[in-house]
Parts: structure tokens; sequence; C-alpha cells
């Protein structure tokens, strides 16, 4: 569903990507672990077409996303959910959602729509007129994935869904991506969280100074010793 | 002289008639020369000077960080301050630039106190509302004292005549000129000088990051006080020299433009080095408006430039890099060993990550 | 007790001015985070092309009117090429803070802008450069009176047109889709493109109708003088620039509450302290507001965002 081939972004001078080359396969949940500075949030934003890369490839179901705008990109099917959620605080949570069908015109289903996702996030449709900024860290989550919902998208990109959330919130993140990863959602979620992330995902990599350096089967990251001491800490069933 | 020329030139016949005439009249402009032209020069040679004083008050609160359209409100409390001294009270010229100048650095310091955690944007727009709270109070001023001619001080909105001390005890402008370029080079180096000391080092870190600069514990609060203070007393000390030079100020002279034109100055020139406010001025006093190229044109070429200066370079035309650049180039000329500063630090280890075997 | 009333409301009544006058500079900062020092330029440099084509061309008054709006917004187009089309590429990396600091990058723009206020205002008046200059006067020829009270409706009209304005737009910004892009997009920029808005075309857009705004402020207001001066640049700025502050900056129904009471608070110091008390009165108002002890939770990070 998603090849990425040779991608390369940089800041100025610095190259945060060296080249990434992946693909994330309709349907399933694909998973990126790395360290701090690994480039990860570059590579989202990259993908959401918020960085120009220098070079390389993004085909999503065959067409190319390089050069796009970020509206072109959501109207294709593609949303980020990004790091930091990034809500919009000054405006309300039904505002934020409606603000996430914004490339879409049917009103009525937009307004089902955002029934429907009080339904999955009933914390939300409690805080229906609040402002987002106001919101807990676990609720913000929840509504930046709601709205990233909201234009239904087919594939969603999530980055460090759980950061900085308290563990039952993180629980409750990766529930939601398990129920969506059921309805047929198809996600590349990025992660620092790799003992959740083992869960759910059918596919990992790991990323690390803007390469790409492992890519296998759950059992396969599980079984690597040195990913295990660095990400896994040493707690290796003998 | 004509005939001295002639002979100099080595030109006689009529055929160089032409020639020897433009070499007189060009002679003429010289400063001291001729008539007008000379007066005209160091006229302007003076309010370049005193331009450079405010100017260079406007770069230090730029160094700190912060961008000020108040500062024509020292300079003008400043040049009433020293008027009122030395034209109502006989004070001498030193003295009453020197008392004014303490009174800008005391009214500035005050208007400090209560600005000094706002943002660069609420600070900018408060400068300039006290400015014009300044100007609009130097303008209900009335005080006056029985002069010689009349009476003499401060008539509100009229304004304040009769500074003449100059006049009184024949300063000719060459003179003047003399004392400002004196006062603006005794500046210059004390503000040189203390760019290499710690102080001048602690003003610009808490310009590029304060909340670093704080955290290598800089007292950043006090230090923008300083230069608060410093700033003002420089504007007021070029305001006194104003009022001196023109012996009439009324408050409409001291209008936000001209606090305006200081910052812009400053940021055309260059903040990295105290000569960069003074290359503002030369190009907009001395560049644009003296060689009366384009008149009506002036500040639209003058802003256009610091526009596009801020777009691509935004540090002024001597920017820290430069400036650094020339330094190390004339310390390598002069022969002084090595140049000084840190060493290279050691590589850091290498942490790529091995395959186990 | 009236003439205590009737300065209130010959106040209100100047406040409209002002708030009129204010719109466009609070939409700049609620939509950039930016300051645009030269929006009083900007007003002035197209009311003198309106001057002008009265003054040169007995242009009817109608076509005034939509010069003016028309070259305000033409003006607008360019001092935001020149000042603030950085404002709307907040990901790239900075080419070395030119004026430091959390908020740096605002006030690099504020300069910018002074220096093209220095351009624009020395243009104006190269064009016409008499200080008085005549412009089409819609002034009414007497007050309206009501019990005791007078009331100029020429005044009333603007005030009534400010409040028109202002809470449409204010309606439409909470109410319209295009309107919920437009706070969203104030709002949190990045969040804005993820969810396909076209942030930049927003901006400029903003930015544009603030323009075209000052125009329609510049010319109900020199409607009313008859004539408009090379003052007439500061004036708008400041009192543009009160008005939006006491309102909040980017709060769009601030600036009409904001207009209104700077206009009490000058009618009022008119009366007590004259002219220049009145001048003074606005300046120390601005001031006090700026260093309110009471605001110390604004203080740090640039205010922001659109607020209806």
């Amino acid at each position: 569903m998603l090849e990425i081939t040779d991608l390369a972004t940089a800041y100025g001078k610095i190259e945060a990507l060296k080249g990434v080359s992946l693909s994330a396969k309709a349907g399933e949940v694909t998973c990126l672990l790395g360290p701090n500075g690994a480039g990860k949030s570059t590579l989202m934003l990259t993908l959401a077409g918020i960085l120009k890369p220098q070079r390389g490839s993004v085909k999503f179901e065959g067409e190319e996303l390089v050069g796009k705008t970020p509206a072109d990109i959501v109207a294709r099917g593609l949303a980020l959910v990004p790091e930091n959620r990034l809500v919009f605080p000054a405006l309300t949570v039904r505002e934020n959602l409606m603000a996430g069908a914004y490339k879409r015109r049917d009103t009525a289903a937009i307004r089902s729509d955002i029934d429907a996702m009080f339904g999955r996030f009933p914390r939300l449709q409690e805080r229906v007129d609040q402002l987002a900024g106001t919101l807990s860290g676990g609720e913000q989550q929840m509504l930046a994935v709601a709205r990233a919902l909201m234009s239904r998208p087919r594939l969603l990109l999530m980055d460090e869904p759980s950061v900085g959330l308290a563990p039952l919130v993180v629980a409750e993140i990766f529930a939601i991506i398990r129920q969506l990863h059921a309805e047929g959602v198809s996600l590349f979620v990025v992660e620092q969280n790799a003992h959740m992330a083992l869960k759910v995902a059918q596919h990992f990599y790991l990323m690390e100074q803007g390469r790409v350096s492992f890519s296998g089967s759950p059992g396969e990251l599980a079984d690597d010793d040195v990913i295990q001491r660095a990400y896994l800490g040493q707690k290796r069933a003998a | 002289m004509s005939d001295r020329i002639h002979s100099s030139t080595g030109a006689a016949t009529g055929a160089d008639g032409a020639f020897a005439q433009a070499v007189r009249d060009a002679l003429c402009h010289l400063p001291g020369l001729g008539g007008a032209a000379g007066t005209h020069a160091v006229g302007l040679a003076s309010d370049m000077a005193i331009m450079s004083l405010l100017a260079l008050s406007a770069y230090l609160m730029l160094l700190v960080g912060r961008v000020s359209f108040g500062q024509q409100a020292f300079f003008g409390l400043g040049a009433y301050a020293s008027g009122v001294l030395s034209a109502m009270f006989q004070v001498p010229l030193g003295l009453a630039l020197a008392a004014g100048a303490a009174f800008g650095a005391l009214c500035s310091w005050l208007l400090a106190l209560p600005t000094l955690r706002l943002s660069g944007l609420h600070y900018a727009v408060a400068t300039l509302a006290f400015g014009e709270m300044a100007r609009i109070a130097l303008g209900w001023w009335h005080w006056q004292r029985p002069g010689e001619d009349g009476p003499v001080g401060p008539a509100g909105i009229e304004g304040f005549r009769d500074i003449r001390w100059l006049l009184e005890n024949d300063v000719s402008p060459a003179q003047y000129l003399g004392l400002t370029l004196l006062v603006l080079l005794g500046v210059l180096v004390l503000l040189m000088r203390a760019e290499r000391l710690r102080l001048g080092v602690g003003l610009r870190m808490v310009g590029q990051d304060d909340t670093l600069a704080a955290a290598q514990g800089i007292a950043v609060d006090r230090l923008r006080l300083f230069a608060a203070a410093l700033a003002g007393g420089l504007a007021a000390l070029g305001g006194g020299l104003y009022a001196h030079r023109t012996t009439y100020i009324e408050p409409a002279v001291f209008d936000p433009m001209l606090g305006v034109h200081a910052v812009g100055y400053a940021l055309l020139g260059g903040l990295g080095t105290a000569l960069g406010p003074l290359l503002g001025v030369m190009l907009d006093l001395g560049l644009l408006d003296a060689s009366r190229l384009l008149p009506g044109w002036r500040m639209v070429i003058f802003g256009g430039l610091v526009a596009l200066f801020l777009r691509w370079r935004p540090r002024g035309l001597l920017d820290e890099t430069l400036v650094h650049r020339i330094a190390t180039a004339w310390r390598l000329r002069r022969g002084t060993a090595g140049t000084p500063g840190l060493a290279p630090m050691p590589s850091p280890p290498n942490l790529s990550r091995r395959k186990t075997p | 007790m009236t003439g205590l009333l009737q300065t209130t409301i010959d106040g209100l009544l100047e406040g409209g001015s002002y708030a009129i006058v204010g719109l466009g500079l609070s939409l700049t900062f609620g939509s950039l985070r930016r300051l645009n020092l030269a929006y009083g330029a900007t007003a002035m440099l197209a009311a003198y092309l309106g001057a002008w084509l009265h003054i040169r061309h007995q242009a009817p008054v109608w076509l005034v009117a939509v010069s003016v709006v028309v070259a305000a917004t033409a003006i607008g187009w360019y001092v935001e090429r020149l000042c603030f089309a950085g404002a709307r590429d907040d990901t790239a990396p900075s080419r070395g803070a030119p004026i430091a600091g959390t908020d740096g990058r605002e006030v690099v723009a504020l300069a910018s802008s002074f220096a093209i206020w220095m351009q624009l205002e020395q243009l104006a008046v190269n064009l016409l450069p008499r200080h008085l200059n005549a412009f089409p006067s819609l002034a009414a020829s007497g007050d309206w009176a009501l019990g005791a009270l007078l009331i100029r409706p020429d005044r009333l009209l603007v005030a009534l047109l400010a409040a028109a304005l202002i809470l449409g737009l204010a309606a439409w910004l909470e109410r319209s889709r295009a309107g919920l892009a437009w706070r969203a997009t104030a709002d949190q920029r990045t969040a804005a493109h993820l969810v396909g808005m076209p942030v930049a075309r927003l901006q400029t857009l903003a930015f544009a109708v603030a323009c075209a705004l000052s125009g329609v402020a510049a010319f109900a207001v020199l409607a009313i003088d008859g004539q408009v001066t090379p003052m007439f640049g500061m004036w708008v700025l400041l009192k543009g620039l009160v008005a939006a502050m006491l309102g909040g900056l980017g709060s769009v129904r601030g600036v009409l509450w904001g207009g209104l009471l700077l206009g009490v608070v000058e009618a009022h110091a008119q009366s007590l302290l004259g002219a220049q008390g009145r001048e003074f009165a606005t300046y120390a108002l601005l001031f006090v507001v700026l260093v309110a002890p009471w605001r110390r939770g604004d203080r740090g990070a640039p205010l922001g965002g659109l607020r209806a």
C-alpha cells in the first residue's frame, strides 16, 4: 500500500533521513521503532507533505506523493496523528473534529461521523464544547486520533501515540489501534514503546541515524539480541 | 589663487580654462576652504556624529535583543535637560551634557523596570507609547527664567529657544564638530573595549538567547537594565549635543520617526560592532541625503534596504561573522601568533553500532 | 449630567472609527502572529491615491472609495511579500535569528514592516506634497438631536458600519467552514496543514482582507474629515493598535470594545485636559495595558490565534 524508496530529507545542511526504504502493507499495522533523533518524526512529516524531501519516492496505492501538498495527501486518504498531538487548542473538541473533515463536503455524513467518534471516544463526548487546549494529555491524544479519522483515511500514520501518557491511557491507545486494525484501517505507527508495539503490529522496522537498520516480524524482533538489549531491556525469557 | 592653480597644473592656455575652473570649484567644496559649502559639510558631519549617538543607543538595545522605538524620547529629554542647565543656569557645556546624559540614563532605567519582562512585540509598542508620552509631556512644560534678551526656557509646544552657550562662548562650528567627534570617539572606544570584556559578551549572550544565558548564570535582568540605562545615556548625550548645535529645540522633533530611523541605522549598518550604526548613519545621511541623490526618495530607498537586509542579511552589513573575519585577518596580518580562542576539541569516541560477532 | 453623557456619546461615536481602523490590524495579528507596523502607512498611501484622484482628476466619490480599498489591498500584497511571507513557513530552519528570543521571527517581521512604513509614507508625501489635501467629503451638515443630546449622523454611520463589519466577521468566523479554517490556521499551523487546509493561501487571504479593511476604514474616516494629512498614517497605526490591544490582539469582537473604550476615555480626557491631554491619555492607556501586572500570563510568548 505504501512504498517508500530511498527517501532523504534534510534540515538545512543536516540530513535527517539518509535514504530510507520501507513499505507498509494494506490491512496491517506496521511499526517503526527507533531511538530519539533517528529521524522517525522527520519521516512522518515528510510522508504528510509538511517537509519536502531532497530525493526519493513515496508511492501510496501506486500514486507518487512526493511533491504533493499536505492537502492533496489528505485528499488521497493518508492522515497523520502527529507527535505532540497538535490539537487546535483554541478550538472546541467539536470544532477540532470538524476541522479534521475539512477536505470533505458531505455535511450529513460528517455529522454522523462526529457522532460515531463520540461513540468510540466517550470521554470526548463529555467535553464536546470544551477548548481542546484544556484537555488532558490522554484526551488530546484521543482527539488527535479522532480528528485524523474524520478524513476517513485509508492509511493512518501515528507518530509516538503513547509518549508522555500514563500506562492506563497507553493501554487505551493501543486498544484503539487494535480496534481500528480490526475494522480494516491500515496503520503505520512510530513508537518507542516496543513492548506494547509487539502486541499489535504485524511488521517492524528499526530506524537509526536516518536509515532503516532492521526489518522483520514480531518474532524476529523479539529474537534479535541487540534489539533486545537496546529497546526491550534484556528481559529475554530464556 | 587661480594663477597658482594654473601654473601648478602646468596649464596656462585658454583651452584648459574649463579644467582649471572645475578644479577651483572642487577645491571650494572642501570644508574650511569654501563659504557655504564648507559650512554645510561641517554641519553635515556634526549631524552625522549626533545621529550616530542615537543610532548607538538603538544598537545597544538591539544587542540585548530588544527593538526600541522610544530612544528619541531620551534624546529629547537629554536635549531639554542640558539646554535648561546651560541656557538657564549658565552651567558649562561639558557639565550640562554630562548631567543631561545622566538624566537620560535614569529615565531609561526607570522605563526598563516595568517593561523588563515584556515580549519583543509588546516591548516595541510600549516604547513607542512611552516615546509619545514623553513628547507630549515636553509640550506641556513651561518654565522660563529671565535671561539677557528676555525670558529663556522651555515654552511648551513652541519649544525652547536661545540655547546659545556655543555662541556666547565663541565656539565655532568647526570646533564644535571637533568636540562632537571627540565625544563620539570616546563612546566608540568605550563600547568596543567593552566587547572584549565579560560585560560585552554577556550583553550579546542575553540578546541571543536569554533563557540560555540565564542558565549560564548570567544576570539577565540586571544586564538588560544596564543596557537600557547606557542606551538612554547615549541618546541623551546626543540630544544635548543636538540642542546646542541647533540652539532651538521643540517637542515635534522627537517623534517616533526619529527613533524608527535610529533602529534602521543600527539594523542596516550591522549589529556586529559599534561601528555598524555609524555605517548606517553614513549611508543615509551621508550618501543619500548629502549627495542629494534622488531627493524625495531617500526613505523609500533606505526603508527598502532595511527590509531587504532583514530578509537576507539579518544582522546588517557589519554582522558578527564579517567582523570576526576582519578581526582575524587583521590579527594574522599583525603576525600575532595563532588566534586566541578555544583549542580544538578532542574527537568524540566512536559510538557506531558494531555487529556482535 | 448631560454634559457627561454627551461626552460619552461623542466618545462612543469616535470609538466606532477606532474600531474599524483597528480591525485589520487585529486580524493580521490574529492570523499571522505578526504585528504589521506598515498598516497605517498602507492605509495612508491608499488614501493619498484616492485624494490624488479626487484632486487631480475630479473622480466621483464611489470611484475614490473603490480605489482606496483596491489600492490598500495591492499595497498590502507588497508588504506581505516583503515582510511576512516568511511567516508562512515556520517549519523551515531559521537563517540565524536576527533578533533572538522565543519571538525572534515576529520581531524581525515587525522590524521589516517599520522599514516599509518609512517607504510608504515617503511615497505618499511624494504624491501629494502639501500638508492638507482635500478628500471627498460625506460629512453631515448638521447634528441630530435626541432630547438634550446631539448625535453626529456621519459618525454614527461609521460606528454602525464598524459594528456591522466586526460582528459580521465574528459570526462568519464562528459559524462557517471557511471561518473555521481561518481560526484553525491561526491557532496551530502544522495541524492545519495536516487536516488539509491550504494554509499559505488562507494566510495571504487574511492579510489581503485585513488591508482591504484598512482601506474601508481610511475612506470612512477621511470622508468625514474631508481632508487627509501626512499624519494620517501614524494616526491609523496608533489608534488601531490601541483599540486592538485593549480588546486583545487577535480578538475580532474585542476590537469593537477596545475602540469604544478608547473613544470614551479620550473624550473624557479631552474635556478634562484638552487636546494634548487626550493624546497623552491614549498612549498612557496603551502603555498601562501593556505593562499591566495582571497580564503576566500573556507576556512571555506572543499572543496569537484568531478569536471571534
